[in-house]
């Protein structure tokens, strides 16, 4: 590699962070499942299979559902960023090709944070994310690992 | 030295030939096209089917990897259409199935909010992808599951099929301006209760939802998945990436006949779009307007297979290369190996062919020598005996050839018999044989020639051969040759007769004067037999001190006294006796043997004059006769000034005798020869005169001191008038000229009378006395 490409890298790396930093700050989104999950944390990568309908378990054989924020939520595009890096048209291609071929359907949508929080409490298979200032004491946020 | 050789019984001997060009870089035709043993060349073939099978099986290979290539691709293209096929017909059903649920919901209740009750309850396909929406009659979207509610469609296709027929309908592809993406619309009619058309139930979703299950392992880059509506309009077509919507497309050309029940066929052919050659099949959906095509492009699917191809054939190549070097290599190893067998083989021949050409050549001219020659004629007295034919021999000896040798050096002499070996060969026939047998002879054998005007007309064109100029030693010079001839059976039946007679015939025609031809003949051989024992003889009589001097008297005529002597030669031979001059002195001539005799003459004659001065006599004069060659001899001079100094006899006391004959060859040589002698001091007498033609100018232009009428012209003098006036006039001319004029053969009393009265001088012959061996002079 030379000089020239790794200053690109470099530079493109740095970009990156201060990205996610600006988002953070902005809208800092973390994973969550019910207050009562058995589960305690998660790997990203078992996230992002989940929610992209790769995996329905999660690493101790529990059945998996994942929960989306609606499609106009920014938080759902930051989510899908952070663990699969994902584009929203991305994550879209994956979820038509998965649907047309038969070998999935994409997790159900809810509302708004509050119908999420709600969801996430009828049982505790279900998965999703908020932003970081929608948690409260119902829901318990999973460290990713 | 090439040497061409004259037929051997016709055929023709061929000339040593050098060694082979075996040198050299050796060229594919030297090496295929010379001799090729048995071994190498089922070495060659073994190579040769070796190459061949190699290249049929990897062609083979290659033919086949393509065959299976293509069978595979063939049926990919079957297996992943018909699983496209099932995939467009489950996904177009479950859209049908869920725009049925809202038709019939609206046309059982026509609640607003009907679509956001189904939407929960799950029926409606997911928002995630789809948008589902009702529009009234009039076009207007009174719901949806998307914010678009009061929007009309009334001049959409898909809401005007619906006005007209009660059966799924789907859109052309059409741009949502907002996403910048193609979109394809579904539509089912709502019916009032009365069956009138009450408005449409609709769902969209994006056209590259039916080519998501694109996958680059199976369809490549260049592969093709696509719908098409029975229009012949693609609804979506995805290659790689590239996903287009829109395109019209010859409808027929991809499903010939849209009838047929069985399952279609692939076929091989270049999609008009983009000009890829595929393997496709599309296949008319049964129950709704669509068409689905699936093609797999030939060159993607091949590409493993050309992959192949190549790395065959660059092993093969490689391998060929590989198995031609070895070969080649062993190839060339044994041929060098051949090769200097063979030439070993060759050299041992023409070594073999060279001893035996220079044992039967001379090595001079080429000629075949005379060991050669000897089996020739041998074969031919054979033959000619067998078939009671004649033929002849031409022996030729070349006439001064030692003079030349002598003055112009031997190579000049090496130089002109090679010339003349040639000029043989040329004016002879094929089937004539032309030998040199040593020196300056050469015999030639003709084979078919038997009559003497034949023979003659050979003879003369071999003369005639011989005798144009020739260039040596940078001056022109004409040589002659003599030329004997013998024929066979006549004059001899075997080699050494026909050899010698010929010989002997080519003597007589030497002494027939050179430049001549003779042919044998029995007496030339008593001649010859003679001539030969002669010739031994007069060397050995040399040797051995056979000659003797006599001598005659020379009488004053007046006072009878004791003048002078004539030294005459005689050869004491211990069987015959007595020799005369005139029977050795021709042959001592022609031999050349003159010259030494001449010398030992003039010593022992000068010898003998001093002797007699030393035994108390008064002194007088001695002659000696000189021949011709002794003459024009070089060391003539040389000679007489020895013999005169050895003895010293005054020169005075010396007289030398020429016949007056000759001065005729070559006068003013002659002349130049006598003023050189009379130089010495010695006196020079004019002998034999009036036998010849000497005429008065001679006698003026040079002063002889004695002058000797010969003895034929006073033979008769006493009895012929003519010869007593001819006598008279020669003592005048003489007296004129102030000679001492003597007669020699005086051997009458009347002789003797007749000169006394007619001033001779001197008187020599019988009638005074007869030669004798050296006695007391008185």
């Amino acid at each position: 590699m030379n000089s020239t490409q790794g200053c690109k890298q470099l530079l493109r790396l740095a970009l990156l962070a201060t990205c996610l930093a600006v988002a953070n700050v902005q809208a800092e989104v973390v994973v969550v499942v019910a207050a009562n999950s058995p589960v305690s944390s998660i790997s990203r990568s078992d996230v992002a299979k989940i929610f992209l309908g790769k995996s329905r378990r999660f690493a101790d054989g529990s059945r998996a559902i994942p929960l989306n924020q609606s499609e106009s939520n920014t938080a759902r595009e930051i989510f899908y960023r952070q663990v699969s890096g994902k584009s929203p048209a991305q994550v879209k291609a994956h979820w038509a090709k998965l649907i047309f071929t038969g070998r999935g359907q994409p997790p159900k949508e809810a509302s708004n944070s509050a119908k999420i929080k709600q969801l996430l409490t009828k049982n505790t298979g279900n998965i999703s994310y908020l932003n970081l200032s929608a948690v409260d004491d119902s829901v318990k946020v999973l460290p990713l690992k | 030295m090439t040497a061409q050789v004259k037929g051997d019984d016709g055929q023709q001997q061929a000339p040593i030939t050098p060694p082979r060009d075996d040198e050299g870089p050796p060229s594919l035709t030297k090496l295929l096209g010379s001799r090729i043993s048995i071994v190498q060349g089922i070495f060659l073939a073994m190579v040769s089917v070796i190459l061949i099978a190699l290249w049929l099986t990897t062609l083979q290979l290659i033919e086949s990897s393509f065959a299976a290539a293509k069978i595979n691709a063939s049926r990919a293209t079957g297996e992943l259409a018909h699983t496209y096929e099932a995939q467009v017909v489950r996904a177009v059903r479950e859209i049908d199935q869920a725009l049925n649920v809202l038709k019939r919901s609206y046309e059982f209740d026509t609640d607003q909010e009907m679509l956001a009750l189904i939407d929960d309850w799950g029926l409606l396909l997911t928002d995630f992808l789809f948008v589902s929406s009702i529009a009234d009659a009039k076009g207007n979207v009174t719901s949806s599951t998307q914010a678009i509610v009061g929007t009309n469609i009334a001049d959409q296709d898909y809401f005007r099929a619906q006005v007209e027929s009660d059966q799924l309908a789907i859109s052309h592809a059409w741009l949502n301006p907002a996403s910048k993406t193609w979109k394809l619309t579904f539509s089912r009619r709502i019916n009032t209760p009365d069956g009138a058309f009450a408005g449409i139930a609709y769902t969209s979703v994006d056209a590259s939802y039916f080519v998501s299950g694109y996958e680059d392992a199976q369809l490549g880059q260049r592969g093709v998945l696509g719908l098409i509506g029975t229009d012949g309009v693609f609804r979506v077509r995805r290659s790689g990436e590239k996903v287009v919507s829109g395109e019209k497309t010859d409808y027929r050309q991809l499903i010939p006949d849209a009838e047929a029940l069985e399952e279609q066929e692939v076929r091989l052919f270049k999609h008009s779009w983009d000009q890829v050659q595929r393997y496709t099949l599309a296949t008319q959906l049964y129950e709704f307007p669509l068409a689905v095509i699936l093609g797999l492009s030939e060159e993607e699917q091949l590409q493993a297979s050309v992959a192949l191809r190549r790395l065959y054939l660059q092993r093969a190549g490689a391998t060929s290369v590989l198995i031609l070097l070895i070969a080649g290599l062993v190839f060339y190893l044994s041929r060098q190996l051949q090769r200097s067998r063979q030439r070993i083989l060759d050299e041992q021949v023409s070594h073999a062919q060279r001893v035996e050409y220079l044992a039967y050549h001379d090595g001079l001219t080429g000629l075949p020598n005379r060991s050669y020659f000897s089996q020739l004629l041998n074969r031919g007295i054979g033959e000619a005996k067998r078939y009671e034919r004649r033929f002849a021999l031409l022996f030729l000896d070349l006439d001064r050839f030692k003079i030349i040798n002598d003055t112009l050096g031997h190579d000049a002499g090496d130089e002109l018999l090679i010339e003349v070996a040639k000029r043989l060969n040329q004016a002879l026939r094929e089937t004539d044989t032309v030998a040199r047998l040593g020196g300056d002879e050469f015999v030639v054998l003709l084979p078919e020639m038997n009559e003497e005007a034949q023979l003659s007309a050979v003879a003369r064109k071999v003369l005639s051969a011989v005798g144009q100029p020739f260039r040596l030693a940078e001056q022109d010079l004409r040589i002659t040759v003599s030329i004997g001839i013998s024929v066979f059976p006549g004059d001899g039946e075997d080699e050494q007769t026909l050899l010698k007679n010929a010989d002997i015939a080519m003597y007589h025609a030497k002494e027939g004067g050179k430049n001549n031809y003779a042919f044998y003949s029995e007496e030339l051989n008593a001649d010859s037999l003679e001539r030969l024992a002669l010739e031994s003889s007069l060397r050995q009589a040399l040797d051995e001190d056979q000659f003797v001097l006599f001598y005659q008297e020379k009488h004053d005529i007046h006072s009878n006294k004791i003048t002078g002597a004539e030294a005459l030669l005689r050869w004491q031979h211990p069987n015959l006796g007595l020799v005369l001059p005139h029977q050795f002195l021709p042959l001592a001539e022609e031999t050349g043997l003159i010259i030494p005799i001449g010398k030992w003459v003039l010593e022992t004659a000068c010898h003998q004059a001093v002797d007699w001065i030393a035994q108390g006599q008064a002194p007088r004069c001695v002659s000696i006769n000189l021949t011709a060659r002794q003459f024009t001899d070089a060391h003539l001079l040389g000679d007489i000034r020895e013999a005169l100094q050895s003895t010293g006899l005054d020169p005075q006391l010396l007289e030398l005798e020429i016949s007056e004959n000759l001065l005729l060859s070559d006068f003013d040589r002659g002349l130049d020869i006598l003023h050189h002698i009379k130089a010495l001091g010695v006196r020079i007498a004019i002998g034999n005169f009036g036998t010849g033609y000497t005429s008065l100018s001679t006698l003026e232009t040079f002063q002889f001191d004695t002058l000797k009428i010969d003895g034929s012209v006073i033979r008769d003098v006493t009895r012929e008038d003519s010869d007593r006036q001819l006598t008279e006039a020669i003592i005048a001319v003489g007296r004129a000229m102030a000679m001492t004029i003597v007669a020699e053969g005086v051997e009458t009393r009347e002789q003797a009378e007749f000169l006394l009265n007619s001033s001779c001088d001197q008187v020599q012959g019988f009638y005074y006395d007869k030669p004798s061996p050296s006695k007391r002079l008185n």
